[in-house]
């Protein structure tokens, strides 16, 4: 099976700093188009919140050579795919294409990348702040338990921490971006030597890379950013926040500081989130949602990045059972786990779900061009998928005991979520 | 060197072949549609069962939801979570879901653990367990999934927007889950009847997309699926729903920043001649980012994160529908936006739009073939409408015969702005007096439920 997994790649870098990724896939007559700019909302001050996410949205704006909504006209009028994400530590942007078009992607990313201010004006950032606004209310304010994860990461994460603020920011900072703010936004991050391209699919390799030099080798290379840093982080007692929202049910989010992404136990803790969590079958699961059914809902995962990692426990109480309860059974496994340990079936379970996981999400180019960013990104290793796969297969059910006792009996924050206008009920 | 100015042309065209679809059908009357696919060694079952929740008895609405959420728990010698560990135990994903008109039960298994996958699949097939203690946990959640559902604005909104459209006595207008006083009503017994019912070979099709040989497929079928019967039944065809009145809707949500908008009214079916030309003229009004419902409401006005526009197919019934999320303030805005464009695509389209909208999906078509799941989702598409062979085969050139003419005929003939309803979801103190305003469209204000509020 590690066949399918062993994936060839080149590899190199522009004179200006670009690095740049081939992968040939010719499976299909489509090419993606990955970049991944090494900045994110981790970048971002207190008070200044927003930036990364706001200007993901201007890099859809059109820049010198491509007009408003034409990015976007050009990609759909090709038969594409298209779309960008900003998270704690990057942003990305990609189309998918007919392989026919590819010279077209190359153009659109390099404008945008080398010559997007010559097209920026208060108009279009106006328009913009609205949609991310209401862009806001959607996914968060006007969501059932919407701003559960800003609340807990500003408790789990001190005011000075990059990870403190939600990566679409606060309402407020989003109203006050300023045009100059997202020119430096752009001036100061949005450069060849701080970015990454993937190309992945069906292509010719001598022919692409005449292409990548003439459109983005004579963008000019921006200054040298440093990797933020931070010291290593503790919580010295637990936290509890309890907020009320539109909701019918109480909700509990208890959250553990863990370990960052593509660390040693990063791995062990996704499989003991999976063996605690993860299926009708696993720990928590079986107990308070099939046996004691004082839950209607439990998830369980461990959520990493590069500077930090957190492990959250998330339960749906049934009507009428008191949150208390629920939090009491949750670590009464977590103790029997520390004490016991795992079963070999448990063990055995989670490692084959995450192997066939592997060959399952090798199906879709969008996500192999990606995963070879992110790869990138975090070790410098594009073809780093044979060793993630080891990574959870060397795993012992020691390895996971042991872990478990590491984090989860460290502080904790803990979030409770109540339905407005009605107490918690007591049981 | 190269002039940015420009927009680089397109090399020369791609060559892309479609998948070969064999097909058979077992003794038993079972059909399959089979798809080899061997870049990678994993193989996708989709199976649909002629079985959805338009077939639920009026006062036991919700059965055929209960009914997919029990089919896999347990089955032949295991219990339920016997069961569930026997398939993850293989790294095999198996989901059974609903919707109004057909069960579904998908399968994805790497091709050394696909034997073995089949062979669980086949005993969920033919004996299935409905342990009374799982009914009874099953029940439970489902009848608190109901309460939960209320927190979701853009369901309720949809569910609302369903009811109103096919009307109160046609089946499509109950939402799957059906409710609390129904859901209630349904015992252990029902979901047995509801399975030598409907849960039969003759009725159903099964898509294999996979790295596996077909005659691997079919000794597989002798070998475990021997057990599934022929029974002769029939099914009953819906009768058609009847056109609602113009009026506008309004749900109250608590302080929401935003309200939920449906705009629309009922369509003609997924077979009707002039698909083709709806599905192109669409795609310029609200089908996809660039299209004038989206550019108008988000890029222009900046009222939403996303607008868009659709003909929704059931099996026996369609309906057109606008979908939104607009801040509180422009509600009222928005609407008569949304009012506008549907009006003004009845009036014209431009030939640079109809280019556009036809390049878009012609040159899309090639990467909804790219995964084995797609390409199983494609022809689950095929066998619930029940299309032609050769449908994708000819997709191409229909769409590239939609003429200009066409595409306005199809707006005139199937954008109603004359008969439509309006579901808003949202915080009434702000919205109530502003929607009274709507000229022509009486204001009814609705609970959750899409029961009037008296």
């Amino acid at each position: 099976m590690e066949d399918y997994l062993k994936i060839n790649y080149e590899k190199y870098k522009l004179a200006n700093g670009l690095e740049v990724i081939l992968y040939q896939d010719k499976n299909l007559p489509l090419v993606g188009v990955n970049i991944w700019y090494r900045v994110g909302s981790a970048n971002e001050k207190e008070g200044k919140t927003g930036y990364a996410h706001l200007f993901e949205h201007m890099m859809f704006q059109g820049s010198k050579n491509i007009p408003k909504q034409m990015h976007f006209q050009y990609v759909q009028e090709a038969g594409g795919n298209l779309n960008g994400s900003t998270s704690l530590d990057r942003t990305n942007y990609f189309e998918t294409v007919p392989s026919n078009f590819l010279e077209m992607a190359l153009w659109l990313e390099s404008d945008r990348m080398g010559f997007l201010l010559e097209a920026l004006d208060q108009e279009k950032l106006n328009n913009q702040i609205d949609v991310v606004k209401n862009e806001r209310r959607q996914r968060y304010e006007n969501a059932p338990y919407g701003l559960a994860w800003e609340i807990l990461f500003s408790d789990l994460y001190p005011p000075d921490h990059p990870y403190h603020w939600p990566t679409i920011g606060w309402m407020k900072d989003i109203s006050n971006i300023s045009l100059d703010d997202v020119k430096y936004f752009f001036q100061t991050y949005y450069s060849p030597n701080n970015a990454c391209l993937v190309v992945g699919g069906d292509f010719n390799i001598d022919e692409t890379k005449n292409l990548i030099e003439q459109y983005f080798g004579t963008i000019p290379r921006g200054e040298d950013i440093s990797n933020i840093t931070t010291d290593n982080i503790h919580l010295e007692k637990n936290i509890l926040v309890v907020h009320e929202d539109n909701v019918q049910l109480p909700r509990i989010y208890i959250t553990w500081h863990s370990t960052k992404a593509f660390s040693e136990e990063d791995a062990v803790m996704d499989i003991l989130a999976d063996i605690l969590g993860g299926s009708k079958n696993s720990i928590i699961q079986k107990s308070l949602v099939f046996e004691k059914e004082i839950a209607q809902q439990v998830s369980i995962f461990q959520h990493s990045s590069r500077l930090n990692g957190c492990f959250i426990i998330v339960a749906t109480a049934k009507p009428g059972v008191p949150l208390d309860q629920i939090k009491n059974e949750i670590f009464n496994e977590i103790n029997k786990l520390i004490e016991n340990g795992i079963t070999d079936n448990e063990l055995t379970r989670s490692k084959n779900g995450i192997k066939s996981s592997f060959i399952y999400s090798m199906q879709n180019l969008e996500n192999m061009v990606d995963r070879i960013n992110e790869y990138n990104f975090y070790l410098g290793e594009p073809d780093y998928f044979i060793k993630d796969l080891e990574r959870y297969q060397k795993i012992t059910d020691e390895n996971v005991k042991q872990a478990a006792a590491k984090y989860l009996q460290q502080p904790y924050v803990e979030l409770k979520i109540i339905p407005k206008n009605g107490m918690e009920m007591k049981g | 060197m190269i002039d940015r100015s420009r927009k680089p042309k397109a090399k020369e065209g791609i060559y892309f072949r479609l998948p070969n679809i064999a097909k058979h059908e077992s003794d038993n009357g079972l059909k399959v549609l089979y798809v080899k696919k061997k870049n990678l060694p994993i193989v996708q079952i989709n199976l649909i069962l002629n079985a959805g929740s338009k077939f639920d008895p009026d006062e036991k609405k919700g059965l055929a939801n209960l009914f997919s959420a029990m089919f896999d728990e347990g089955a032949g010698e295991y219990d339920a979570f016997q069961l569930s560990n026997e398939i993850e135990m293989l790294g095999s994903v198996l989901h059974v879901s609903s919707d109004q008109d057909c069960i579904y039960v998908s399968l994805l298994s790497i091709e050394e653990n696909f034997k073995r996958s089949f062979e669980l699949l086949s005993k969920i097939l033919t004996t299935p367990r409905f342990d009374e203690n799982d009914f009874q946990r099953e029940k439970r959640k489902a009848l608190v999934r109901i309460l939960q559902s209320k927190d979701e604005p853009s369901y309720v909104a949809s569910i609302v927007f369903e009811k109103i459209v096919f009307g109160d006595d046609h089946p499509y207008s109950s939402p799957e889950f059906g409710l609390s006083g129904t859901v209630g009503n349904i015992e252990n017994e029902d979901l047995k009847e509801f399975y030598k019912s409907y849960i039969i070979p003759n009725d159903s099709t099964m898509v294999v997309v996979g790295s596996v040989d077909k005659e691997r497929i079919e000794d597989l079928e002798e070998q475990f699926l021997d057990d599934w019967k022929f029974k002769t039944h029939s099914l009953k065809r819906l009768p058609s729903p009847k056109e609602p009145k113009r009026k506008i809707y309004l749900v109250h949500k608590d302080d929401a920043p935003q309200s939920e908008i449906r705009i629309g009214h009922l369509s003609s079916p997924r077979n009707s001649k002039d698909y083709y030309a709806k599905y192109v003229m669409n795609m310029i009004l609200g089908g996809q980012f660039t299209s004038r419902i989206n550019l108008n409401l988000r890029e222009q006005k900046g009222y939403t994160y996303g607008a868009h526009s659709s003909f929704n197919f059931n099996k026996e019934a369609a309906y057109f529908s606008v979908s939104t999320s607009v801040n509180s303030e422009n509600t009222l805005d928005a609407i008569k936006e949304i009012i506008n464009e549907l009006g003004g695509i009845r009036q014209q389209i431009t030939r640079e739009e109809l280019y556009l909208a036809k390049s878009s999906i012609i040159r899309k078509y090639p990467s909804i073939f790219e995964t084995y799941g797609y390409i199983a989702r494609n022809l689950t598409t095929k066998v619930i409408h029940d299309l032609p062979d050769d449908y994708f085969n000819t997709y191409i050139r229909n769409i590239q015969n939609v003429s200009l003419d066409d595409a306005l005929k199809a707006a005139q003939d199937n954008i109603h702005t004359d008969n439509m309803i309006i579901v808003v979801v949202g915080n009434s103190n702000i919205l109530r007096n502003r929607l009274s305003q709507l000229s022509n469209y009486e204001l009814v204000e609705l609970d959750t439920d899409g029961n009037e509020v008296k």
